[in-house]
């Protein structure tokens, strides 16, 4: 079994949209559950009242934190296909301290607002149209404070890593943080909120092994088991299904052919993700409008989730044939190639050969809409007549700002993930 | 609704805290493994936002870069986006589970200390901090927080410190909105 299943292309956009929609519900639910439609039950956290906020969330946190650990470390799920949220540190703690301080004053955050005006509190609807407000005016002065949000860029980058600490030491210590921390908050609201521990609270009056004790020991448990079980990401190491591969190895439909690609790019299709295999020096000396860098040896550095359509081009035709069979042994299932590589994409593309001049017509027709499509990638329609003792000149990359005709798929594509 | 001159019946008391965790620790696990993603909120309103700014001022919205990030290139359209349509569940599980437990009550959650219209204001205002803190941070409480702090993703978890130091730091400020 391959998860996280939508990258693995096991159902597309439409069925991500009900997934998202039942996500939604149950997300809904238990916030609805937890008391969050609630604003004073909210901010009785930070007087120490009621401390649920931090109890719901750190449990959510710790739950799915060490589910994660379990599959990912069992092979079920590829942790490193898991969104992860690019760090820009200062503007995250200046973001961090505005929204901290808009819970306080409004008593909601986005989430718990939702679930406030769905079941009729006033003011959870005044706080989304107060939300809404910001956005607008956040859009309207983003141009001025677009560099500070985009400053202190760390990249995608865990705990683990910027400590240098095990995965799985840090699952098992922010587990002992959390119940750490949920004995705490049971003795503060004891002390200072005078409010006496009950049967499904960690400090409850009795010598018991309560169901809450129970899950807390089972976390701990988990916690410490993964302490010791080494990495959860995925090794280096692929398995595939050979004798599928074999098949498809021999069937045409997973090679492009060069007037094919053009015809994409023209028509400005960013449905696949055009790769170069080829090393970045020749990369940067010529390379297919709208196409990514990926040298063979970097492909296996998941540059792009697993179910986006790839086509692989090289010079020839080996390198982007052992492109094709690394990436499906990667999962990548919808792999393509083109046709004859670079060298096919010239003679066709760039320098299309003009018909003997007593050819059919039909084949002027095709030869005047090849130099058009020549002309659109700066190449030169090849006359007959003429002699071309050299090769070709190839057309001049434009700098990558002012993008060569076609598309830039990449960039344009709408945020997907993160918030 | 049926006759107001009956009294509703009691809402019933919320979840324990532990259970509520656990619920939505699992809804947001099973999200990791479906989709490859998280929880969010904040976004899908965004996407609403600039989807509506572009259908009323066009120029203005393809003219903002922040707008622009929302509304893709135009072979899509921008709604069919999957926080929009979880966030769209979000109310519904809302409902749900209210209806269920017999709170829903049109309503206003506020200390006995502030008046009806001080607490809207402040609900407003605080409402628009929010959505000015949580596009600068890239996230809120639960793009950010829940699924960031799940992912051990290192600006989330700068983040979440400063969403309690920053609701701490002011809680006594606003003592009289609450308690």
């Amino acid at each position: 079994m391959m998860a996280p299943f939508f990258k693995y292309g096991l159902f597309g956009d439409e069925v991500s949209l009900i997934v998202a929609f039942v996500t939604g519900i149950g997300f809904g639910f238990f916030l609805e559950r937890a008391g969050f439609g609630n604003a004073r039950l909210l901010a009785a956290q930070f007087y120490f009242r009621d401390l649920r906020v931090l109890k719901v969330m750190f449990t959510a946190i710790v739950t799915a934190m060490v589910g994660l650990f379990v599959l990912a470390r069992i092979g079920l799920v590829d942790l490193s296909l898991v969104y992860l949220t690019p760090t820009f540190l200062v503007p995250q703690i200046v973001g961090g301290l505005i929204l901290g301080a808009g819970f306080i004053v409004g008593g909601y955050c986005p989430g718990t607002s939702c679930v406030s005006a769905a079941i009729g509190r006033v003011d959870g609807m005044v706080f989304l149209a107060g939300m809404i407000g910001g956005l607008v005016g956040f859009a309207e002065i983003y141009p001025h404070i677009a560099a500070f949000a985009h400053s202190t860029p760390m990249g995608q980058l865990t705990l683990a890593q910027l400590f240098h600490i095990p995965y799985g030491v840090l699952v098992f210590a922010v587990v002992v943080m959390a119940l750490g921390a949920f004995v705490a908050a049971e003795w503060a609201e004891m002390k200072i909120g005078g409010k006496q521990p009950d049967a499904g609270s960690l400090l409850a009056p009795t010598a018991r092994l309560t169901p809450v004790r129970r899950f807390a020991v089972a976390l701990l448990a988990i916690g410490l088991v993964a302490a010791f079980a080494g990495n959860p990401y995925r090794g280096p190491f692929a398995r595939i299904d050979a004798r599928q591969l074999a098949l498809d190895a021999g069937s045409p439909a997973d090679q492009v052919a060069a007037g094919q690609l053009a015809d994409w790019l023209i028509a400005g299709r960013n449905d696949f993700l055009l790769v170069d295999v080829r090393d970045a020096a020749a990369f940067a000396q010529y390379h297919i409008p709208a196409a990514l860098n990926v040298p063979l040896a970097n492909l296996a550095a998941d540059f792009a989730s697993r179910n986006e359509r790839i086509v692989v081009y090289g010079e020839g035709g080996t390198a982007a044939a052992q492109a094709w069979m690394l990436l499906r042994s990667l999962g990548y299932p919808a792999v393509h190639l083109l046709a004859g590589g670079l060298e096919e994409w010239k003679a066709t593309v760039l320098f299309p050969k003009a018909p003997a001049a007593d050819a059919p017509p039909i084949e002027q027709i095709e030869f005047a809409r090849r130099s058009a499509m020549a002309k659109y990638f700066g190449g030169t329609p090849q006359c007959t007549g003429a002699s071309a003792p050299t090769a070709p000149e190839l057309p001049k990359l434009l700098p990558p700002p002012a993008a060569a005709p076609g598309a830039t798929p990449v960039a344009q594509r709408k945020k997907k993930e993160g918030c | 609704m049926s006759a107001s001159t009956e009294t509703p019946p009691p809402a019933k008391p919320h979840m324990n805290p532990y259970w509520a965790g656990f619920g939505l620790g699992l809804v947001l696990l099973s999200a990791f493994v479906v989709m490859g993603r998280g929880l969010g909120a904040s976004g899908a309103f965004t996407t609403a936002l600039a989807t509506t700014v572009h259908a009323v001022a066009p120029a203005h919205a393809e003219g903002n870069a922040f707008y622009r990030e929302y509304l893709g290139d135009g072979t899509t359209n921008p709604l069919k986006d999957w926080l929009v349509f979880e966030v769209l569940g979000v109310f519904v599980g809302g409902f749900l589970s209210g209806a269920l437990a017999n709170r829903l009550r049109l309503t206003i959650e506020k200390g006995p200390r502030i008046s009806t219209l001080g607490r809207l204001v402040l609900a407003f205002l605080g409402g628009a901090l929010m959505g000015i803190g949580a596009k600068l941070a890239l996230g809120c409480t639960s793009g950010q927080a829940l699924t960031g702090g799940a992912l051990l993703n290192v600006g989330s978890w700068a983040f979440m410190l400063c969403v309690f130091g920053g609701a701490y730091g002011l809680a006594w400020f606003l003592r009289r909105e609450w308690l």
